[in-house]
Parts: structure tokens; C-alpha cells; sequence
């Protein structure tokens, strides 16, 4: 199973908890024998490795001037695309699944599926409403949109705790069935995962 | 070579979203294309009452939802419409089993048409029609700085790029950089024959707007510092010491109230009418009466209503700048004078109206030229050349 990981942010870039915790779940993805790619953002540490079994690939922004994270995230969005675009002609056409960390780079995983056919999975790490504390300015608002965007269009999505899965079936209006729990560092996280892509792979 | 070119046009507007000079460029250009056995897919925003998917004269036209986000600012709403716009437009090309070439018009669809480039691996072709750098005579802030850079952004990751005058040519070289050999001149149009239907009574209609021992000076344009509409107003007075004539000023725009203001205060409110906004009609109408149409801008990467005029066999009166400077060759299609310099433009507008021999010679060639130089047939001729011989060098590269 070949899966593609897009995140923000990625050891050695580590903006808050989630960078850690990418990494973990791309070296067990590896060592459960899931050819795992990460494409994430560096600002000049750009290019293609492979750490731990994990084949990561970093992109930077094209435009380097911006007004707000917002825009930012959305000119950089079509270099994610080119990495993963790369990565999927490279394997001749074949990804199963993609899992998007939170919803910076949503909108590249949506064309993706549009254009491909690729199915992903949305994990959360957190959620606009908490982060802005409820605030509703056009910025706020937008950031929410792309969220929406992200529970929408996902075939699954992946919450860290029941409190957080039930967030967003509140929040989003999200089947409760399309949330599946994952608790990192339990016993069944990474199963759980596995299971997810699976049935993702399989359109179920 | 594929039996059938598919293009897929991207542009912010297209009829009957009308916003600048975009959409009738992409409206006539797709249409010609499509005459010319160019299988065109244009992917628009969302207008009130327009279908989402419609055929029109053999163009398919796609319009995708781009108000469903709220967006802090213009620049924001852009990106976050590119976001839908490409969604949909990744859709559509799965849908079709693929096209052959993106084809973007300005900034405002860079994100989609790059994004579309790379996951469909096909050429992009970008138009540009203005910068951020000569709309705001500069750069200023971050908010600029970051729409030029996505405009650099655009041409750098374009195949080609086109522009509409060598004006427009030169200033996008030096402004983003670009190598002489990625850019391409091929001219903005107009259809003549749209001026060709035959009105009932021309005269009648002229009336509405000036005495029949009156000649009429036309402008059409907004009213604002850079298309030189001060320049006229001064050279009021000057006109009418040797012709009797009536100013119509086709437009709107910050500058109407202090200029018709000067105007009462010179005692010469009965000798230019402001009419504001006119619609299409009404506006080729004018166009056909015009004794002569001044074009004064300071500032102008292509001039449009120069050749309108000359479509409608008026003869024009413009400023030697910018692309202007192109479309006029000096008393053969027209007259051209010193911009910003109201007794120059007062010497070309009487030197029109004062030999009648002049306007009419002026009338003949500028119609030839814009039949001959600046028709959509010929300018879509141009842009499928260009077509195929991008597809020809990316048949050469490994994305084939």
C-alpha cells in the first residue's frame, strides 16, 4: 500500500505538537511495510529524502510575500501539488490514500482526489473554532470554509480523542460514522489507522 | 499533433460577468477559436442567472461557485476562488479524458492554472493584460508586493507569455525578469462587424447629443488621471476658437465633479456633455457619429477604444504612448500627439476637424488596418500557432 501524508509541518520544522507526531506515524506506517511519503514545507530545505524508511519531500512557498497565514497556505497549496503530482506519475499512477494533517493543505488534497481519484483521510489536530476562540471575522471564517471543505470531501476522518470526534460531527454536521477515533500512543492507533486506509483504498 | 486542440481558458470573467476588458477578450477569442476547430473549455466565476455549464457558439463555458467563501480582502477572495475554481476544473478534465494545454488570463486564475499544470502535467500558457506594478505605478505595500509576485509567479511557471502590444512586451520582460524568447505579441481585437449592422437613423440620434452645425469630439473611458481626461477638458477652449464643436464625455469615474465644475466655471457647461455609462449600443451608436475620438490616456498598455473607433470608421486623435503609439501610425490611421500636452491635443483635433480630406483618408486606412491587423479571425490564427508549437516542444519532454 503506498500512502502520501501532507502536512505543515514536519521534523525539522516543528511549529507545535504536530510535527512529533506526523513522525511517528510515518516511521510505524514504514515499519508496518506502508510505502509512506510525507510532503511537507521547508523554506530552503527543499527536495526529496529518506529518513527512518519514510520518503519525504519538501516544498517551499513561490511567492514569499504575504498579508496573512491564509494566503500563505493558499500559494503554496499548488507546490504540494506539484510534490505529490511527482510522486504519483513517478509510481506510475498508484497512490491508495492520502492523509491530510489538519487543513492547510486541504485544498491541494481535494484537486488530488478530483483529478485522480484519490481517496483521503482528514486528521485533526485541532479545529478553527477553538483556535480563534469562536471569533467570526472573514479570516476566522474562511479558514472554517476550507475546514468544512476538508470534513466534506473526506472519505474519513481521523479525530485524537471522542471529545475532538465529537467537535466536529457538532461543529461540521460530519456523520458520526465517518469519524474513527485514534488515540496516539494506545494500543490499537496505529491498527486503527491501517484499518482506515484500508477501507479507504477499498471505497468503503 | 492531436486532431482536435483542447484548450481550457481560465479567466475571472467572461459575459455576462463584465468587469474590465478580460472577459470580451476571452469571449471573442474563445469564439474564434472555436471557429477555427479549437475545442475550447472556458472555466469562469459564478454570475446571477448564468447556467453553470452552457454552450455558446460552440464554446463550452463552465461557471464555478466563488462567493462560498468569506474572504478579509480582494487578494484573499482570489486565492480562495482559485481554490474552487481548480477543484472544478480538476473535475471537468477527468471527466473529458484530459486536455491538451491551461491557457490563464492574469493573475487572478495563477493558482488554478498552476496547480492544473502540474497534477495533469500539460503546458500552461499565460496572457498577462496588466501588472500590479503599472496599475499602482509601482510597489507600495505587502499586499502588492504579494500580487506581483504571484504575477512573476505565473509567468515563471508559463510556457509562454503572451501580451497585447510590444509595449506590454517590454515592460513584462523587465518587470518580472523573463527571457526575450518566452514572450509573445499578439494583439488585442475588435469586430468590425458589429459596427457594420445598420442603425435606422444616425441622425436622428445625433441629435440627442449635438446641434447638426455641431462636429462631435468624443471620449470614451474612465474618468480618471491616467486616461488623460483632463488634457481634453483644457484643450476645450483652445478646439473652439476655430471649430464649432460639442465634447461628449462616455464615462465615469472620481474626476467627473471637479472637471464639469471647471467647465461651468468657464462658461462652457453647453459645449461638453457628461453622460456617463451608456450601454453597448448606444456607445457603437456614438462611436459611428463622432466627427473624430480622442484618446489623451498617460498611461494605456493597449488602448481597446482607439481601435473601436477605428472599427467604426471614426477618426482618432491619440496620445503617443504605450500601445497606443502601436495602433497609430501618424496621419495615416490617425493623428498622434504629445501626451499630458492640451495644445497639442487641440492642434489634432482640429487639424481633423478642419480637413475633411484628412478625416476621410484617416477613416479608410485605420478601418483597413483594424480589418486587416486587428481581427479575431487573424488574432486566433495566431494564438493556435502558438498552441501547436508548444505542444510540439512539450512533445519532446519527458511529462509526454
Amino acid at each position: 500500500m503506498r500512502v502520501v501524508i501532507l502536512s505543515w509541518e514536519y521534523p525539522p520544522r516543528v511549529v507545535g505538537k504536530l510535527a512529533d507526531y506526523v513522525k511517528e506515524l510515518a516511521v510505524q506506517l514504514a515499519k508496518n511495510r506502508i510505502e509512506t511519503y510525507v510532503v511537507t514545507y521547508h523554506d530552503y530545505m527543499m527536495g526529496e529524502f529518506e529518513e527512518n524508511g519514510v520518503k519525504t519531500y519538501r516544498v517551499t512557498n513561490p511567492v514569499k510575500t504575504h498579508i496573512s497565514v491564509l494566503t500563505w497556505v493558499l500559494t503554496l497549496n499548488q507546490e504540494v501539488e506539484r510534490a505529490a503530482a511527482n510522486i504519483y506519475y513517478r509510481a506510475c499512477g498508484h497512490i491508495d490514500a492520502m492523509d491530510v494533517q489538519d487543513w492547510h493543505f486541504i485544498p491541494a488534497a481535494v484537486t488530488l482526489k478530483k483529478a485522480f481519484g484519490i481517496p483521503f483521510a482528514y486528521s485533526i489536530e485541532s479545529l478553527e473554532d477553538h483556535r480563534s476562540h469562536g471569533a467570526d471575522s472573514p479570516f476566522n471564517m474562511a479558514i472554517k470554509s476550507i475546514e468544512w471543505l476538508g470534513m466534506h470531501e473526506a472519505g474519513k476522518i481521523l479525530a485524537k480523542s471522542e471529545w475532538m470526534a465529537s467537535e466536529a460531527a457538532r461543529i461540521y454536521k460530519v456523520p458520526v460514522a465517518k469519524i474513527n477515533v485514534v488515540k496516539p500512543g494506545s494500543e490499537r492507533w496505529i491498527k486503527t489507522i491501517l484499518e482506515v486506509y484500508k477501507s479507504l483504498r477499498e471505497g468503503s | 499533433m492531436p486532431d482536435i486542440l483542447r484548450v481550457m481558458m481560465l479567466t475571472w470573467e467572461f459575459p455576462p460577468r463584465i468587469v474590465g476588458g478580460i472577459s470580451p477578450h476571452v469571449y471573442y477569442l474563445s469564439r474564434s477559436l472555436a471557429k477555427s476547430g479549437v475545442k475550447v473549455y472556458v472555466v469562469t466565476c459564478d454570475f446571477p442567472g448564468a447556467p453553470s455549464h452552457e454552450t455558446l457558439n460552440g464554446v463550452e463555458v463552465y461557471r464555478v461557485d466563488s462567493y462560498k467563501n468569506p474572504s478579509p480582502d480582494f487578494a484573499s477572495w482570489v486565492y480562495l476562488m482559485n481554490m474552487n475554481m481548480q477543484k472544478e476544473a480538476a473535475f471537468i478534465v477527468r471527466e473529458l479524458g484530459g486536455v491538451d494545454i491551461f491557457h490563464a488570463h492574469d493573475w487572478l486564475v495563477a493558482n488554478a492554472g498552476i496547480g492544473l499544470k502540474h497534477v495533469f502535467r500539460r503546458p500552461l500558457l499565460a496572457t498577462i493584460h496588466s501588472t500590479e506594478y503599472g496599475r499602482r505605478n509601482g510597489i507600495h505595500s505587502d499586499y502588492e508586493r504579494m500580487i506581483h509576485e504571484t504575477e512573476a509567479w505565473l509567468t515563471y511557471e508559463a510556457w509562454r507569455v503572451i501580451c497585447c502590444s510590444n509595449y506590454m512586451i517590454s515592460h513584462v520582460k523587465w518587470v518580472f525578469g523573463l527571457p526575450e524568447d518566452k514572450l509573445i505579441m499578439i494583439p488585442n481585437g475588435v469586430d468590425a462587424k458589429e459596427y457594420e449592422k445598420s442603425d435606422n437613423d444616425l441622425n436622428q440620434f445625433r441629435r440627442r447629443f449635438a446641434l447638426p452645425e455641431e462636429k462631435i469630439v468624443l471620449f470614451v473611458g474612465r474618468l480618471v488621471y491616467e486616461k488623460g481626461i483632463h488634457v481634453l477638458v483644457n484643450a476645450v477652449p483652445k478646439v473652439l476658437e476655430k471649430v464649432n464643436a460639442k465634447f461628449v464625455i462616455v464615462g465615469n469615474g472620481y474626476m467627473q465633479q471637479s472637471l464639469s465644475e471647471h467647465i461651468k466655471n468657464i462658461g462652457l457647461a453647453h459645449k461638453v456633455m457628461f453622460t456617463g455609462f451608456v450601454d453597448d449600443k448606444t456607445l457603437r451608436n456614438l462611436q459611428k457619429c463622432a466627427d473624430v475620438s480622442v484618446v489623451p490616456s498617460l498611461f494605456e498598455p493597449f488602448g481597446i477604444v482607439a481601435l473601436e473607433a477605428m472599427a467604426a470608421k471614426s477618426p482618432v486623435v491619440v496620445s503617443d504612448t504605450g500601445g497606443l503609439s502601436e495602433i497609430v501610425e501618424h496621419e495615416v490611421t490617425g493623428i498622434k500627439v504629445y501626451p499630458n500636452n492640451p495644445d497639442s491635443l487641440a492642434w489634432g483635433i482640429t487639424r481633423v476637424l478642419l480637413d475633411n480630406d484628412l478625416a476621410n483618408n484617416l477613416r479608410k486606412n485605420a478601418y483597413r488596418k483594424v480589418v486587416e491587423t486587428y481581427n479575431w479571425e487573424k488574432i486566433s490564427q495566431q494564438t493556435k500557432k502558438v498552441y501547436e508549437n508548444v505542444l510540439s516542444e512539450y512533445s519532446k519532454t519527458f511529462w509526454a
